[in-house]
């Protein structure tokens, strides 16, 4: 292979990691949520709101790393707001996450423009720079912790069973709704995370539809990934493989237009939710209020 | 204290909150409310030409309306009502551009052409659910973004109109625009067209067997599949309707009010229509008058952030959180006990 080849396919590889972080990070809290019995169409505003909530607090305190825990937070508040309406409210949770999208994506853009009086992007602010890479090596940590938390300890087995059967759980003397909320925030915090990734971690600002559908992508990838978290992972990288795609394509291909090549992820997560059929098997109580 | 909790759980309710928090949101800004109330009225019902823009915004929002009370009355989320409307309108178009046709029922087939791409849009979602079981919430979405690249790829190459300087297609002939209901504003006989299909699909949900049926797939789909449901054809069928729903109301802001495509037709109108199909609780007569409502701050939201200086997207923060707030109504009104927790 040709030294150009090479460090095309290096970039390539590089790329893909960086992409495919933030959805990595909404893929595992579209992991805890539906496995403890929650649909979370929210997760987009979630990160949304993260990437908005850590620009804001990297600007204020000039310290990126405020930004990326505030945007946690504020992922974390969303995903509360979810897991009330969905627990105490017994709101159908794909109405109340699509309450939460309108919210949080109307509330980052009108936000905007009070404090920074410039729809459309922020300020640059302080941003991680080289330590970004942080945050992609703690995703994959992120994967394995939840992947040892769901399969290892008593609170992910409880947390699993919500989502089988929460009557059960109930009836064991546990507090099938609790588990579920923290579930939710949980699910919440790692959206924020994820969001906050996009903003100070790729880049350094936030602009409006900055998200661009990721939080529904990593929902694609959750079901792609049989609702663990090894399979989200891999799944989400396999979407930001295509997102990399995209880039390095682009001027390169000179016949493939760049609205298609923007529609590769797409497309790519249409056909992983449709080329599963018969093999997957969500959580039986998911989506059911208990 | 039950009667109260009644009356604060119904629409009323939802109403005075809704005001509440566009008050919260105003002074957020630094505008005393009665100042960005002010706005938002004289913008939306001030006079000859805002009650006109008003009931544009609520023609724009009632086709995909209708559509999504369809889907989801068949138990089906279509959240890809954008994606639908986008496609009608390119359909309508493009027809519209390419194949001028000077006869009186032009817009008509303008309209039919909106039906089928926006019917096309949906079936493939349908397709995907009734073939692989593909959850339909994550391929309506996704197909909104696809949707979204296939319009822009057609206006910025084949379809662009060699005149125009930005994405869009060719002007539409005047005669093939739809007529105007009020002469001198943009609203044209796209909002009796849109009542119309309110009433048609009240009657064939309420009074056909389809309709039944319909409602049976969602409300009981194991017994619907069955007392002889055919479910994956049903699931096919609404969701290709829904999609045609809203198809039309992509047709009817390209041949009513735009007589062009391009791909910012819609503010999202797809989005904010699911809020006005469940304000309407998902019944066609109702969603007439939420569109009512919605069109009422589509309106006055642009005319308060000129005159009032707040951010419009104020707007759809207070739409979300109707959402929120309507979808919790039912569970208070008639919460009994505490719930486990």
């Amino acid at each position: 292979m040709s030294a150009a080849g090479a460090s095309l396919l290096a970039t390539l590889a590089a790329l893909t990691l960086v992409k495919s972080t933030p959805i990595i990070y909404a893929a595992l809290g579209g992991v805890v949520s539906e496995r403890s019995g929650i649909i979370n169409i929210g997760l987009e505003g979630m990160m949304a709101g993260g990437a908005f909530t850590a620009v804001v607090f990297s600007g204020l305190t000039g310290a990126p790393v405020i930004g990326v825990l505030a945007g946690i937070a504020a992922g974390a508040l969303l995903g509360l707001v979810l897991g009330v309406a969905a627990t105490v409210f017994k709101v159908d949770q794909i109405v109340a996450g699509t309450g939460i999208n309108l919210v949080a994506l109307g509330g980052a853009a009108y936000a905007l423009t009070l404090l920074y009086d410039q729809p459309g992007a922020s300020p640059q602010v302080n941003a991680l720079g080289s330590n970004y890479w942080i945050l992609v090596a703690a995703a994959f940590a992120c994967a394995l912790l939840l992947h040892a938390v769901l399969y290892y300890t008593p609170w992910g087995l409880r947390v699993r069973a919500c989502g089988e059967n929460p009557r059960a759980v109930y009836d064991a003397g546990l507090r099938p709704l609790r588990l579920r909320l923290y579930a939710v925030i949980l699910s919440g915090a790692l959206a924020g995370l994820g969001g906050a990734f996009l903003s100070i971690g790729e880049v350094n600002i936030y602009s409006d539809g900055m998200t661009a559908g990721r939080g529904f992508i990593a929902l694609a990838a959750v079901i792609f990934g049989r609702w663990t978290p090894w399979g989200a992972t891999g799944a989400a990288i396999f979407f930001g493989f295509f997102e990399a795609l995209q880039y390095v394509l682009q001027g390169r291909i000179a016949w493939l237009p760049s609205d298609a090549m923007q529609a590769i992820p797409y497309v790519a997560a249409l056909v992983a939710i449709a080329g599963l059929v018969g093999k997957v098997r969500a959580p039986a109580a998911d989506g059911i209020p208990y | 204290m039950n009667a109260l909790r009644s009356a604060l759980a119904g629409p009323a309710g939802a109403i005075l909150l809704a005001f509440f928090l566009a008050a919260c949101a105003m002074l957020l800004a630094g505008v005393s409310p009665a100042d960005g109330f002010e706005a938002l009225f004289i913008g939306s019902l001030g006079g000859r030409q805002q009650i006109a823009e008003t009931l544009v915004q609520t023609t724009a929002l009632l086709f995909p309306a209708l559509g999504i009370c369809l889907a989801f009355r068949a138990g089906l989320f279509n959240i890809g009502a954008e994606g639908q409307l986008l496609i009608g309108g390119l359909a309508a178009g493009a027809a519209g551009a390419h194949f001028a046709a000077a006869t009186p029922l032009a817009a008509f087939v303008l309209l039919a052409c909106g039906f089928v791409g926006g019917g096309f849009w949906g079936a493939i979602a349908g397709w995907l659910r009734a073939q692989f079981n593909a959850n339909e919430v994550i391929s309506t979405l996704m197909l909104n973004f696809v949707a979204f690249n296939v319009a822009s790829y057609l206006v910025s190459g084949p379809l662009k109109s060699p005149a125009a300087t930005g994405a869009e297609t060719a002007p539409l002939p005047t005669s093939s625009w739809l007529p105007l209901l009020l002469p001198d504003t943009r609203l044209s006989i796209g909002l009796l067209i849109a009542l119309l299909a309110a009433f048609v699909l009240r009657w064939v949900l309420s009074r056909t067997v389809f309709g039944f049926e319909l409602r049976a797939a969602g409300d009981a789909p194991e017994a619907a599949r069955r007392n002889g449901v055919n479910m994956p054809r049903m699931t096919l069928l609404a969701l290709t309707l829904s999609g045609a729903i809203a198809g039309l109301g992509g047709a009817s802001i390209v041949a009513g009010v735009l007589h062009r495509f391009n791909t910012q037709m819609s503010p999202g109108y797809g989005y904010t229509a699911i809020a006005v199909a469940l304000v309407g609780d998902l019944n066609p007569l109702w969603i007439c008058v939420a569109a009512f409502g919605f069109g009422i701050l589509e309106a006055g939201g642009l005319a308060m952030q000129a005159l009032a200086d707040v951010p419009k997207d104020a707007i759809h923060v207070i739409e979300g959180l109707i959402i929120l707030v309507l979808a919790a109504r039912r569970y208070i009104a008639t919460r009994t006990q505490a719930a486990p927790i």
